[in-house]
C-alpha cells in the first residue's frame, strides 16, 4: 500500500514516479561522501567535457521515490518508520551517464515481498530514464524489513 | 587512470584491489550526510540511524552501529572507476550483497578478480569480474560481480 510506512507496500505497487533536475552539487556531493575523486564526477574537466553522476546514485534515487510514496516514513526528511530497514542487495545496470543539468524521471515498483526464516524482505524495481526518454539506469535492490525475526521482542 | 582506453593488462584472473580503509563513524557520517543532501538538494546532517545512534542500533535488535552497505559498494565502484573509468560510468553493471555487518573499527579493503573477457559483436570487449571486500582475515563482508563494456 503506497503513503503509509515502507513496511506498508506490497507486491505489485507501482510508484508514483519522482522527477528532478541533477545538479553539480548533488552529484559532487555524493561522490565527496564516499572519497571518490574522480574529476568527472566533481566538474567538467571529465572526459567528453560534462560533469556526471556515479553511477551508485540510483540508491538515492530510490530514496526519492520512497519519500514520495511513504508519506509516514520520511526518511530524507528525518522521520523514522517502525522499525529500521537492512539494505541486504544492490543491482545496478548502468545504461548511459546522467549528466549534471538533465532533467531525471524515475519510476518503478514493489517486485516482491517475502518472508524467509521469519523476516520480511521486499524487493524492488527502479528505473531511471532522462526527460527525453533516455534510459540512464535500472535497478533491483533487496531490504530486509526489520532486523529482528519476528517474535523476538526487542529490548 | 583508464579514461576510454581498454585495460589490456586485465586479462582472465587478474586481480584488483582498491585501498584498505578503517570504518570509522567520521566515515559513517560523510555518507549518511551527503545522501540526504544529494536527495534534498542542500547540505543536510544525517540525525539518528542504526548506522550513527548505538542506542537505537541496540533498539532494534543490532549489537552495534553498523556501517551502511553502500558505503563499501561505492569504494567497490571506485576501484572499477579507476579501473574502467568512463566506460564503467557509460556502460556497466555492479552487484553487491551485504553478507556481514561492518562494525566500527573494521579495516575494509575491496578486491576484483577478472572472470572472462568477451570481444562484442559490436566491438567492444566486455569484462565480467567478482568483486568483494574483506576483512582484516580476509573474510568477505560484501559479495558481488561486476560486468564493465569498453567500446571498440
Amino acid at each position: 500500500m503506497l503513503g503509509g510506512y515502507i513496511s506498508d507496500l506490497a507486491a505489485g505497487d507501482v510508484f508514483d514516479p519522482v522527477e528532478y533536475v541533477l545538479t553539480a552539487f548533488m552529484a559532487s556531493e555524493y561522490a565527496h561522501g564516499v572519497e571518490e575523486s574522480w574529476e568527472g564526477f566533481h566538474s567538467s574537466g571529465a572526459p567528453g567535457g560534462r560533469q556526471m553522476r556515479p553511477p551508485t546514485m540510483i540508491h538515492v534515487d530510490k530514496m526519492r521515490i520512497l519519500e514520495r510514496n511513504c508519506l509516514r516514513e520520511q526518511r530524507v526528511g528525518g522521520a523514522k518508520g517502525p522499525h529500521a530497514r537492512i539494505h541486504y542487495e544492490y543491482f545496478a545496470r548502468q545504461h548511459s551517464p546522467a549528466y549534471v543539468g538533465e532533467r531525471l524521471i524515475v519510476s518503478g515498483r514493489i517486485t516482491d515481498k517475502y518472508v524467509k526464516r521469519g523476516r520480511t524482505y521486499i524487493d524492488y524495481y527502479l528505473e531511471v530514464r532522462t526527460a527525453d526518454g533516455r534510459l540512464v539506469t535500472t535497478y533491483t535492490d533487496k531490504t530486509l524489513l526489520k532486523y529482528e525475526p519476528e517474535g523476538k521482542a526487542s529490548p | 587512470m583508464s579514461e576510454t582506453r581498454p585495460p589490456r593488462d586485465l586479462a582472465v584472473g587478474a586481480e584488483i584491489t582498491g585501498p584498505a580503509r578503517r570504518m570509522t563513524a567520521e566515515r559513517i557520517e560523510w555518507y549518511d550526510s551527503a545522501m540526504l543532501s544529494a536527495a534534498r538538494g542542500e547540505l543536510a546532517q544525517v540525525g539518528s540511524n542504526i548506522h550513527t545512534d548505538e542506542a537505537y542500533a541496540r533498539s532494534q535488535g543490532l549489537p552495534a552501529v553498523i556501517a551502511d552497505g553502500m558505503i563499501m559498494t561505492n569504494w567497490i565502484s571506485s576501484m572499477l572507476v579507476e579501473h574502467f573509468g568512463l566506460s564503467y560510468v557509460e556502460r556497466s553493471e555492479l552487484r553487491t550483497k551485504f553478507i556481514k555487518p561492518v562494525p566500527l573499527g573494521m579495516t575494509v579493503v575491496c578486491r576484483g578478480r577478472v572472470l572472462s573477457v568477451e570481444r562484442l559483436s559490436s566491438g567492444a570487449v566486455a569484462w565480467m569480474l567478482d568483486v568483494w571486500c574483506e576483512d582484516e582475515r580476509g573474510v568477505k563482508v560484501v559479495d558481488g560481480h561486476a560486468r564493465v563494456e569498453v567500446p571498440a
